[in-house]
């Protein structure tokens, strides 16, 4: 039972991420010697929008950020996606979590 | 060096810290070594899933097996939060009877529902934060320097367990009831940060809406995107800037806590 509840919630999150997928703005983020490049992102406010995240390494990195939310570990030479929610228009801090000093970059919604 | 230190020491603190308070409130409630027992036991499970989930991390890097990842790992916050809180107040009912009761039919019901907790709790413990640390480890291991890297990481991790030993002897060194009361809260309160980080997977994946979100904006007293704001925050479940989704879990989990506090401490 609750392994067939698992396959169902399961099943919905990806059939709704499918669905969402094609009509997204996709904005590109790279993460390379501890850096986010851009640093600064530009995004339009209230409009959901996918960020692909690239770790071109070298090292393993986390994009992360707790007001947006996000947690994300990325082995080198890996690129992931993340989905974000429309946003108020403001500026959102993100931060790599294995490079902290050098690695801090912020979403800008307008 | 410094970078690995600090990140090894950091990802392993939360689960030394688990285990070491763990440690000293199994020392004050249970004379046999039983729980202690189950505790190591946990943490070597815990660090054999770590090994595990990291290889299947850097293995297979698909987006279906790092959403799967994602959901495994939000599902061991929430199981985590659940038992820490299930075993406090399981204790703190069952503490009360301790004095009153035989030892040995105490230790007969610790042995029943404690115990397999403990261990449940350490593994799971380690094995959140183990995964992340094989990945970062790894990555590190790509760019040359293994001594300095190897000799960082293996300071960073007997730095964390250092600093949950020395948290667990000064626990430790004050009265028993003084013991079980302040390690029952921290203990409760690292619970409500796990709870907190898993609701946040959830808002930050879209399957909770965040109601209103931020409801304040507390980054210009402590901002949890440095470094040192981030460590309060993995502990206590602080945010600068919190949705109003988890401010209600969270004032629900102290509410149902303090409620079945009174109710088990009056029965």
């Amino acid at each position: 039972m609750k392994h067939a509840l698992h396959s169902v919630v399961f099943a919905l999150f990806l059939a709704s991420t499918a669905a969402l997928a094609d009509d997204m703005p996709t904005y590109k983020l790279t993460m390379k010697d501890g850096r986010f490049y851009p640093e600064t992102l530009e995004v339009p406010a209230l409009t959901r929008f996918r960020l692909e995240v690239k770790n071109e390494g070298p090292g393993a990195t986390e994009f992360e950020s707790l007001e947006l939310k996000k947690e994300l570990v990325l082995a080198p030479g890996v690129t992931r996606n993340l989905v974000f929610y429309p946003m108020k228009p403001g500026t959102y801090k993100f931060f790599d979590d294995f490079h902290p000093e050098t690695g801090q970059g912020r979403i800008v919604a307008k | 060096m410094g970078n690995a230190f600090f990140v090894v020491w950091r990802e392993s603190l939360e689960a030394f810290l688990i285990a070491g308070i763990l440690y000293a409130w199994l020392k004050a409630n249970d004379d046999s070594g039983q729980g202690r027992r189950a505790l190591f036991l946990g943490l070597a499970a815990g660090a054999g899933l770590a090994m595990l989930l990291g290889w299947a991390l850097l293995t297979v890097q698909d987006e279906l097996t790092g959403e799967a990842l994602d959901m495994f790992q939000t599902a061991t916050l929430f199981v985590a939060a659940g038992l820490i809180t299930q075993m406090v107040l399981w204790m703190h009912k069952h503490g009360r009877q301790m004095k009153a009761r035989l030892h040995a039919d105490l230790a007969a019901a610790a042995e029943k529902s404690g115990h397999l907790g403990v261990a449940v709790v350490a593994a799971l413990a380690v094995a959140r934060e183990g995964a992340e640390t094989v990945i970062f480890l790894y990555g590190m291991a790509q760019e040359g320097d293994l001594s300095a890297l190897l000799l960082g990481a293996l300071a960073g991790f007997a730095g964390a367990g250092a600093t949950a030993w020395l948290a667990a002897k000064s626990l430790a060194r004050l009265n028993i009831g003084l013991l079980l009361r302040l390690s029952s809260i921290l203990l409760l309160v690292l619970a409500s940060a796990l709870l907190i980080s898993a609701i946040d997977r959830l808002l930050g994946a879209g399957w909770l809406p965040p109601l209103l979100d931020p409801v304040w904006d507390s980054s210009a007293l402590l901002d949890d995107g440095t470094k040192a704001g981030k460590l309060i925050a993995d502990f206590s479940g602080y945010r600068a800037r919190p949705a109003l989704t988890s401010l209600l879990a969270w004032a629900t989990y102290w509410g149902v806590v303090i409620f079945a506090w009174r109710r088990s401490g009056r029965g």
